[in-house]
């Protein structure tokens, strides 16, 4: 049966839901660091315009981004051990978590890939020929020159992909992991209280994602400083001060720097 | 000293340089002219190698390459030898116009950090920007730009600076303080490479100019004698094309 609504539940729930925020957090993080190593090698081959694996990168690609991340689990955490047992390797006492990181970590890094190529392209190509004409190689040519200006380009399109990144792990607990959706969804079979239990949930998400994109934010105003006119941080600001009694913690207040002109 | 023998440089299958040769002394001023797509910059960017040349020997100071067998190590003494100056400026975007001139300093000369800085603040005031050290590109009028451009290639103390339609990108009323700093440094007789369309900064800048027309050179001598008596039809028809709005006095 479910129950009337109460919103003392939701006080109740939210540090309930927050004691497997780190297990979240895990899902988020690993996959970030695969994704960020397994993009970057899927974009080189691209970016050189290397003949072969370009093709084989292109339907990677492809793939990752134009499959539900929730058939990719199931394929992952089905399919994987099947194929292994073939070449006599056992995953069967692998944690669950094991797989759920690997697959957030491929699809991410089929955005990364592409973030990466894009950010990169679009950087001027004049900027390469004056590092070249001032007698830079490739490689000082690309860490001191290109790499900088796309890793300012690239920051935005970064932004999307880890705030989605972060509520696409709502899906893991469809294998099981308790994770905040597992453990929110947990907490409605054992006290019939739906609302309450996805609406901590949900602002415990929202949560979350306001201080990833004010860190990205301020990231990306850092990065930009060379910019007559940086991206404006200030949406976000007017909106917590004006919403917001309370503010958000020290940490977390922009310090703009007097560089940040 | 510069020479050019026997340049050549294809776009798939167009030729674009048919067989350029040019000599050019320690410390003159060679101003390339003709018209749209006859391959002044494509000459330009085969000198340091942003486009490789398909045949020829280059000259630079010392250093002589084979531009068919260059490798790395080669096109890298070349473009230690040699300066550009863009006709989009071409600034590092990311980098303030005093960390623009010490970057080749620092990364390439391997110089210490201090010494590349007193240089870099030195070549920015004689540029007329010692106020603008700490600005970023963005921040700065086309003029502005160019000349820290002009500051980055002064700083690598390179045997030839070369100048690709330095301000043609410029609004007008710009294009005067480029061309003084530019006639400036003309002075000090450091050898420089000017493809331009200002012909009053050829008049009395150049003492050399150079034709080319289709890959070609065509006709080339003392600013004098190529204005006043061209041998060929093509530079006369050009000339007269390019004089009567196209002068340029300051
Ligand atoms: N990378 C390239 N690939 C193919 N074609 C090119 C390339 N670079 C230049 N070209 C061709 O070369 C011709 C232009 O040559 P170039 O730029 O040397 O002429 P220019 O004399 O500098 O002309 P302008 O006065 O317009 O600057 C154009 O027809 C252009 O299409
Ligand atoms: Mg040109």
């Amino acid at each position: 049966m479910e129950q009337e609504f109460d919103f003392t539940y939701v006080l109740q729930f939210i540090p309930k839901i927050l004691s497997t925020l780190g297990t979240t957090l895990t899902i988020v993080g690993g996959s970030l660091v695969l994704g960020l190593a397994a993009g970057l090698l899927a974009a080189l081959p691209r970016l050189y315009k290397i003949p072969f694996l370009r093709r084989v990168s292109q339907v990677y690609v492809s793939f990752f981004r134009g499959t539900p991340i929730l058939i990719q689990l199931f394929l992952l955490y089905y399919g994987l051990p099947e194929l292994l047992k073939q070449a006599d390797i056992d995953l069967s006492k692998t944690p669950v978590l094991v797989f759920v990181i690997l697959t957030y970590g491929l699809h991410v890094s089929a955005y990364v890939s592409e973030m990466i190529r894009a950010s990169v392209e679009s950087v001027d190509r004049g900027q390469v020929e004056a590092a070249y004409s001032v007698g830079m190689n490739g490689v000082q040519a690309f860490t001191r020159i290109v790499l900088p200006q796309a890793l300012a380009i690239a920051v935005p399109v970064f932004a999307n992909l880890l705030l989605a990144l972060l509520k696409d792990t709502s899906l893991a607990f469809t294998l099981g992991v308790m994770e905040m959706t597992g453990k929110a969804s947990s907490l409605t079979t054992l006290t019939q209280h739906f609302v309450e239990a996805y609406l901590s949930l949900a602002l415990i998400y929202l949560a979350v994602c306001l201080v990833l994109e004010r860190l990205l934010r301020v990231l990306e105003r850092r990065l930009l400083r060379h910019e007559a006119r940086p991206v404006p941080a200030k949406s976000f600001e007017s909106w917590r001060t004006k919403w917001l009694p309370f503010g958000l913690p020290q940490a977390f207040k922009l310090r703009s720097k007097g560089g940040d002109a | 000293m510069i020479r050019l023998q026997g340049i050549e440089k294809s776009f798939g299958r167009h030729p674009m340089l048919k067989g350029i040769d040019l000599e050019i002394g320690t410390g003159e001023v060679v101003v390339i002219l003709g018209p749209s797509g006859s391959g002044k910059t494509t000459l330009l960017r085969c000198l340091n190698f942003l486009e490789k040349p398909n045949a020829g020997r280059i000259r630079v100071g010392d250093y002589e390459v084979d531009c068919r067998t260059a490798g790395k190590k080669e096109i890298q003494q070349l473009r230690l030898r040699t300066a550009m100056v863009f006709q989009q400026y071409n600034l590092f975007r990311h980098k303030t116009a005093l960390e623009n001139v010490m970057e080749g300093l620092l990364v390439v000369r391997k110089l210490p950090k201090r010494e590349a800085r007193e240089q870099s603040v030195q070549l920015l005031e004689k540029v007329g920007l010692g106020g603008k050290l700490d600005a970023y590109p963005s921040q700065l009028s086309g003029g502005q730009q160019q000349r820290v451009g002009i500051a980055r290639a002064l700083a690598l103390n390179p045997e030839v600076i070369l100048f690709d339609e330095p301000t043609s990108a410029l609004d007008p009323e710009l294009v005067g303080e480029v061309l003084s700093v530019i006639r400036k440094i003309a002075k000090e007789g450091i050898t420089m490479i000017v493809v331009t369309h200002e012909m009053g900064f050829a008049q009395d800048v150049a003492n050399h100019v150079v034709f080319m027309d289709e890959g070609k050179v065509v006709e080339e001598g003392h600013p004098n004698r190529l204005f006043s008596s061209p041998k060929e039809e093509r530079t006369r028809q050009f000339l007269k094309r390019i004089t009567p709005d196209g002068v340029y006095s300051i």
